[in-house]
């Protein structure tokens, strides 16, 4: 009897043994998370947003606001910060250190004199958290300040009282997807209490497909003229990113989860490389000269993370920020309020032109700056407490060159900041509506 | 022998996929089993101590219907089934982590503060939809365009707090309880230029 039971017992507990593996696998090691270094660590976080661009003749206050890393009944909660501005006037090699004090909203404020402020300077802020720790904004500083261009003439562009609802229709529409998983659909994920998130980005490669970043459906989707979508696999971890594809058809793709990751792909969507980001929160990636640039928080630096592989490690990103995007031999510097959005091509600390854009109506976001011609173009959105569209600017030197309206048409929510792309003298845009998504152009005026 | 020990093995690994992987599978993580339901009435806090709150969330999970997350930067519990309460994860609902963060009562008609253990599990009376129309003593509709640090954009489905306002390319960076695939975390939106959402405060900040 004994012998009789003894391989069918032997066979139950390998089964169950091997049962055992089963599950963790699926259950527990699928679902374990990638353990990444806490974003909620005890320090908190440095909140600012950078100068940028300033008028000659009128000083210049910085304001950080500062987050605690424990909220106050919570073991050791509460935290008390102070800390100090170093200030780099241009032509000089030694920052110089500056109080920052409590300003009446409880920021930490310090003004820079308008003198010292003339010609430009750098600056990076060194806050303690009144619990022993203390950081630097921007992480790559001294070496990669902030900077603030001054401007002494600006382009003034007067958009006068918005009148909304006379947007134009799109000259034509080289992708559609209706919602869904298949093979000729893009994923939508939408439930009650959550937001409405479609495909989270796009780009045009340099043979004019449009690669569509379906991460609802962990997928891009590759567009080629006259063809049927081709789909490609990829790793993404996050709710939504932002994708960029370079002249030599490299795709990067920005994973925005909790540890942001930059992926790149060949153009048939190949895995290259991938490397995790210096700051915790990133919205866009672009191509620049030398490889790709994500702009990250709480620095609302360009980090590069270089073309080649392996890409460049955190330290080195925060070693070579820049506070604007390079394009070409210039950079584009985007600094805008509800009240004017201030715009610049720059070189280096020279200023080559700028523009000033105020509108009746509220402005938004800055949703796109391209260099275009000798100016640039420019989408940003117009709005009210009910209605909200974009306007297209080509900005010349000598002001505003052309204008229109564009609808808005974002049933469903993209990265924030990656509905439109420039490619050539084509305007793109990422449309949806409760029935799909679909990428639209426009045939913009002048000389590319 | 071998028909003995293979029968043996298919009846362990089907034993063990039924009794233990089906449990497994519908409770997931089962994060919430290790939450509690403390809490204690406070005076008026101000928007900064809100702030500092709801920034523990930043890098935990998202839970439809939930409301209890520890300060571990991570999801514990990621990829639970959208819209399924039993699952049981880490984290808020967008509404939650609002109702939380603004240290709101869950009795409705009462505007005043309470503290939320973080791993409390609540996630309280009000929808995002509820947000949106200033249901509830505590909450009120305001101009956007007037809204500041932790006033929040609602649309029907959705609500997020206003962590830091005007970016460079003049965003807000919100703070929110995105989606299961997202979590809670910090993003730079559009919302306050987006006429499906409205502007929501808190009453009485201290």
């Amino acid at each position: 009897m004994e012998r009789a039971w003894r391989w069918p017992f032997a066979g139950f507990v390998v089964g169950a043994l091997m049962g055992a593996t089963i599950l963790t696998v699926n259950v527990v090691g699928a679902s374990s998370p990638v353990r990444p270094p806490a974003a909620t660590g005890s320090f908190g976080e440095i909140l600012h947003t950078p100068v940028l661009l300033s008028r000659t003749g009128e000083p210049v206050r910085l304001r950080y606001g500062f987050v605690c890393g424990v909220p106050r009944f919570e073991p050791a909660g509460g935290c008390s910060p102070s800390g100090s501005v170093f200030v780099r006037p241009a032509g000089r090699s030694e920052f110089t250190e500056r109080s920052l004090r409590r300003d009446s909203e409880g920021l930490l404020a310090a003004t820079i004199g308008a003198r010292e402020a003339a010609g430009g300077f750098d600056y990076y802020a060194r806050i303690d958290n009144g619990r022993g720790q203390s950081r630097e904004l921007p992480g790559g500083a001294p070496a990669a300040p902030h900077h603030v261009w001054p401007i002494e003439s600006w382009s003034r562009v007067d958009l006068g009282a918005a009148r909304f609802g006379r947007t134009r229709t799109p000259d034509s529409v080289v992708a559609s997807f209706p919602w869904g998983r298949g093979d000729h659909a893009a994923g939508l994920d939408t439930g009650r209490e959550q937001s409405r998130i479609g495909p989270s980005a796009f780009d045009v490669a340099p043979d004019g497909s449009v690669v569509v970043l379906d991460q609802v459906n962990r997928r891009l989707a590759l567009v080629r003229p006259g063809s049927r979508p081709a789909h490609v696999p990829i790793a993404f971890e996050g709710g939504e990113g932002d994708l960029a594809v370079a002249p030599d058809g490299t795709i990067y793709v920005l994973d925005a989860s909790g540890t942001p990751m930059l992926r790149s792909f060949t153009a048939g969507g190949y895995p290259i490389a991938s490397t995790r980001l210096a700051e915790q929160t990133a919205d866009m990636v672009r191509v620049g000269p030398n490889g790709p640039l994500v702009h990250a928080y709480p620095s609302e630096m360009w980090l590069p993370t270089g073309a080649g592989a392996p890409p460049f490690a955190p330290a080195q990103q925060l070693a070579a920020a820049e506070p604007a995007r390079r394009v070409g031999d210039s950079s584009v510097v985007v600094s805008a309020t509800s009240d004017e959005a201030k715009l610049a091509l720059v070189r280096g600390d020279r200023v080559a032109h700028a523009w000033a854009v105020r509108s009746a109506a509220n402005l938004g976001e800055v949703q796109l700056a391209e260099p275009y011609g000798d100016g640039l173009l420019v989408v940003l959105r117009v709005w009210t407490e009910k209605r909200s569209e974009f306007r297209v600017l080509r900005l010349t030197r000598a002001g505003l060159a052309e204008s229109f309206a564009v609808d808005r048409a974002e049933w469903a929510e993209s990265a924030s900041l990656s509905r439109f792309r420039l490619h050539g003298s084509t305007l793109y845009q990422l449309r949806s509506t409760p029935s799909g998504t679909q990428v639209a152009t426009f045939e913009i005026g002048g000389k590319g | 022998m071998s028909r003995g020990l293979v029968t043996g093995l298919l009846a362990g690994a089907t034993f063990v996929l039924l009794v233990v992987g089906t449990p497994a599978g519908a409770y997931h993580t089962n994060f919430q089993a290790y939450c509690n339901d403390s809490w204690m009435n406070l005076n008026p806090i101000n928007r900064g101590e809100a702030r500092n709150y709801a920034y523990s969330a930043a890098g935990e999970g998202y839970q439809w219907g939930g409301g209890c997350w520890n300060t571990n930067g991570y999801d514990d519990s990621p990829g639970d089934q959208p819209e399924n309460p039993y699952t049981r994860g880490e984290g808020p609902d967008c509404s939650g982590f609002t109702f939380k963060a603004w240290y709101e009562r869950a009795e409705t008609g009462d505007p005043w503060f309470r503290y939320h253990y973080l791993m409390q599990n609540v996630h309280g009376p009000y929808t995002a939809a509820d947000f949106k129309y200033g249901v509830g003593a505590p909450n009120m509709t305001v101009a956007k365009a007037s809204t500041t640090f932790m006033d929040a954009f609602a649309a029907t489905n959705h609500i997020g707090m206003i962590y830091w306002e005007n970016t460079a390319y003049n965003q807000d960076r919100i703070i929110e309880a995105k989606c299961e695939a997202c979590g809670t975390g910090t993003w730079p939106r559009t919302y306050r230029g987006n006429p499906d959402y409205s502007g929501v405060r808190r009453r009485y900040w201290g």
